[in-house]
């Protein structure tokens, strides 16, 4: 398909999303989220991210499109438009990965202090290792899993804390405990070297 | 690969709840409202120049309005295009009156008066009031730009400081004791500047999305 084809292609699908047409619409997100995977893949694989950081900024971008739908005029064009939005959450997510993993490396006063008092009781411990086991995940998936799985808040709730989709919720957790597995069964002889492959040997 | 087409799925299925947004309405409405604002502070607590019916005639007051103007509508068209994702960054152009306006106020200023003011404080108290009167501006606009969006947050905070000292400076036009056009080209742009600096620092916080 030309860049033309497609351009009208997808300018038509966003009109069809205008008028409540969510087949439409649905057929063209797949499409954006097939054609940003193609080329984000490899440009990640590049930095040392793995197919998994890929999909999550793919679904960074769709979540980002959807929710500045309305920005997109319907006499100008859409490639450009998404562009634009892809380049942003590309490089907000980079930025966010390297505050992630200078975040996770940190040495906080408080542990340097831990270290050279080791006489916390078990409780404290035990609230500080699950803070440490959690301390994996991105903010965002972080702020879920406790809501959900430590306090004990339903779906529902939680999305309309954060202002979501019952959907998003469900599948940011679904990603985050898949992570949280990941992490704790490192397999260092199937992984490649890669900074994920470091930060799961944490 | 399933967990991002049931995400789609569930985007899709709100399909058509968003009507296309009228930036240019919008940010119209936001430039009033923050024009108002800052009007009523300069009425309760600046208060206008006392000789304000003399001057409003003679041209240092046209200069100001003019060019405190074309700040206010070079930073607008500034901003819709750091609101839109994808726009043609040909906006840009839109500030080289006030540019040009700039150049001609400090290089051939036909009054004569110095370029600090007439008084040692003079700068000061102009720069200080302008950025007081330009943050009711700086809340509203940012609201602006939220509901937008913006792929380059920097500029876009920076565009957004720009634009609040700028209709700071345009309803401080009404209580300038300084008439010297150099004196108020250099200074209301200084002010823009500084406004423009805070707009980027608080960016990246605000304007994510």
């Amino acid at each position: 398909m030309t860049v033309e084809e497609r351009e009208q292609r997808w300018t038509e699908a966003m009109r069809a999303e205008r008028r409540g047409d969510a087949v439409a619409y649905e057929r063209m997100l797949k499409e954006v989220a097939t054609a940003l995977r193609r080329s984000l893949v490899p440009r990640l694989a590049r930095v040392g991210l793995g197919v998994h950081e890929a999909e999550d900024l793919v679904q960074e971008t769709i979540i980002g499109l959807h929710s500045k739908r309305h920005s997109w005029d319907p006499a100008r064009p859409f490639l450009p438009w998404l562009h634009a939005i892809a380049r942003y959450k590309l490089i907000d997510f980079t930025r966010q990965r390297r505050r992630d993993t200078r975040r996770r490396v940190d040495l906080p006063l408080d542990d340097w202090l831990e270290m050279a008092d080791p006489s916390a009781d078990a409780a404290t411990r035990s609230t500080w290792e699950m803070d440490r086991h959690l301390a994996v995940l991105p903010v965002g998936q972080r702020k879920i899993v406790r809501a959900i799985a430590v306090e004990g808040a339903s779906v529902r709730s939680v999305a309309q804390e954060l202002a979501t989709s019952e959907g998003v919720v469900r599948m940011t957790l679904h990603r985050a405990i898949s992570r949280l597995l990941a992490a704790a069964n490192p397999t260092p002889a199937i992984e490649p070297l890669s900074r994920n492959a470091h930060d799961k040997h944490r | 690969m399933t967990s991002t087409d049931d995400l789609i799925h569930s985007l899709a299925s709100t399909a058509g709840t968003q009507r296309s947004a009228s930036f240019p309405a919008a940010l119209a409405i936001t430039g009033a409202a923050s024009l108002a604002c800052a009007l009523l502070l300069l009425f309760s607590v600046i208060g206008i120049r006392q000789d304000f019916a003399d001057m409003a005639v003679r041209m240092p007051f046209a200069f100001k309005v003019v060019y405190a103007g074309a700040l206010v509508m070079g930073a607008s068209v500034i901003a819709l295009y750091a609101a839109t994702p994808g726009a043609a960054a040909t906006a840009l152009y839109a500030l080289s009156p006030a540019v040009i306006l700039l150049a001609c106020g400090a290089i051939f200023d036909p009054t004569g008066f110095p370029i600090m003011g007439r008084t040692s404080t003079a700068v000061a108290i102009c720069m200080g009031r302008i950025l007081f009167l330009s943050l009711p501006a700086m809340i509203l606009t940012f609201v602006f730009m939220r509901k937008a969006a913006p792929t380059q947050p920097l500029f876009a905070g920076a565009v957004i400081g720009m634009l609040s000292a700028s209709l700071g400076a345009l309803a401080y036009t009404l209580a300038c004791r300084n008439d010297g056009t150099a004196f108020v080209a250099i200074w209301y742009a200084m002010s823009c500047a500084i406004m423009a600096a805070v707009g980027a620092m608080i960016a990246h916080r605000v304007l994510r999305w």
